[in-house]
């Protein structure tokens, strides 16, 4: 197990006051917020810091961090000793983010409240009563057709978990989780029992997943309806066709008015994120002019400036 | 490594009862109700009475309580983060959408 150094994490020394250790959190809070942070890893140093914070604010927990730390030998890999903890007596507030399922092996091994609720049982014995465990929060990303569709998408998640001796250990685990069809973004699923054990018998937490989708140039979504970007010819567009069109939801065949200008909406009612009420898909025309690469095709160019010689496309500019 | 499947349920607009918005925000109930009181935080009402939550609610929880706590911020500084936050987020959808 890797020991962590927390004083380092928050960038304070190991005299600092309460009053500086919560200045530099802060401070570090603001930086790593996840919701406005453009960091690339700022929630994985989020948590980071909000272990150390959990840790450094509680001075119970400090004072044991402290004498392990004057303990330890450099450079080993680390194991606390039998009694580390004895004489402390830790509160029982959470980390400053709420719980902390995404902490270090570290922190769970020694800190977390499974860990001292088994420390309490081994000592004092006898039953205790049953607590619920914590829920956990993470982001999953997903395609927009996931959302059309439904889909199944692997999910890494590192746990404390109580073993069958009932010690705290950490298990990595991939769960395949089941996304239903008609998710929207910024909406969350429930994974019922996936967050943290119970302690004493009691039931598991839930883990919540909130849903972002990946980034497709193809689609601009607003709460269900989807808007998707069609490029037609200046004929098809001047004239009126039909058209097959790729959709989220599947080909579809496409009546183009004829008369149509650039930056034209046509919607397909209820071809948007399914739903109750779904919501609508909507093709914006992009007139998509052919190369003059060739003289046949600057020959036809010329054509159309000789017989549209009146129109001016810059008239709304005053040109 | 253990890989198992697991079926999400969609949090929708009524999913969620006080307790189980409470729990996922690591705050007792009475946090919630006290913030609803103030007009800080709305919920779905329901027939019966009881309040619901949906996935809008529980962000928006979760980000009050995450202030609070973090920057010892009172409930109604933590609740004009919050709008400061959703608003961010209605312009980088309407960013997006242009």
């Amino acid at each position: 197990m890797e020991f962590k150094e927390y004083y380092k994490t928050l960038g304070v020394g190991q005299s600092a006051s309460a009053d500086e250790i919560k200045k530099a959190y802060r401070g570090l809070a603001r930086k790593y917020h996840p919701d406005v942070s453009k960091e690339a890893d700022a929630s994985a140093r989020m948590a980071e810091v909000n272990e150390a914070y959990a840790v450094l604010s509680d001075p119970e927990k400090r004072a044991a961090f402290d004498r392990l730390a004057q303990r330890r030998a450099a450079g080993q890999d680390f194991q606390p000793p039998p009694g580390w903890d004895a004489g402390f007596d830790f509160s029982e507030a959470g980390s400053p983010a709420g719980n902390d399922g995404d902490f270090s092996d570290f922190f769970n091994t020694l800190f977390s409240r499974a860990a001292r609720a088994q420390r309490g049982q081994e000592r004092g014995g006898g039953a205790r009563a049953q607590v619920r465990g914590g829920d956990h929060h993470a982001r999953i990303s997903i395609d927009l057709a996931d959302a059309y569709q439904g889909a199944t998408r692997p999910l890494a998640l590192r746990q404390a978990q109580l073993d069958e001796s009932g010690n705290v250990v950490t298990a990595d685990r991939v769960l395949d989780v089941q996304i239903p069809k008609g998710v929207k973004e910024g909406q969350s699923i429930r994974l019922r029992g996936q967050g943290s054990p119970g302690l004493n018998g009691g039931p598991a937490g839930d883990l919540y997943l909130e849903i972002n989708f990946e980034p497709d140039p193809r689609y601009r979504i607003e709460d269900r309806d989807v808007t998707q970007t069609l490029p037609v010819a200046p004929w098809e567009a001047a004239l009126g066709a039909r058209i097959e069109v790729p959709t989220p939801s599947g080909q579809v065949e496409v009546n183009v008015p004829a008369g149509s200008n650039n930056g034209r909406k046509l919607r397909l009612k209820g071809r948007g994120i399914p739903g109750d009420a779904p919501g609508d898909l909507y093709l914006e025309l992009e007139l998509a002019s052919p190369p003059a690469n060739d003289e046949k095709a600057r020959e036809l160019y010329r054509t159309m400036a000789r017989e549209f010689s009146s129109f001016n496309p810059r008239q709304q500019m005053g040109a | 490594m253990r890989r198992n499947e697991v079926d999400a349920v969609l949090i929708d607009e009524d999913t969620l009862d006080l307790h189980e918005l409470a729990s996922a925000c690591a705050v007792p109930t009475t946090w919630v109700v006290e913030r609803i009181e103030a007009g800080l935080f709305a919920c779905c009402s329901s027939g019966a009475g009881e309040m619901r939550f949906a996935s809008a609610h529980l962000i928006r929880a979760r980000r009050m309580a995450i202030t609070e706590r973090c920057f010892d911020a009172n409930q109604e500084l933590a609740a004009l983060v919050a709008d400061l936050l959703e608003e961010v987020e209605q312009l980088r959808r309407q960013v997006r959408i242009r």
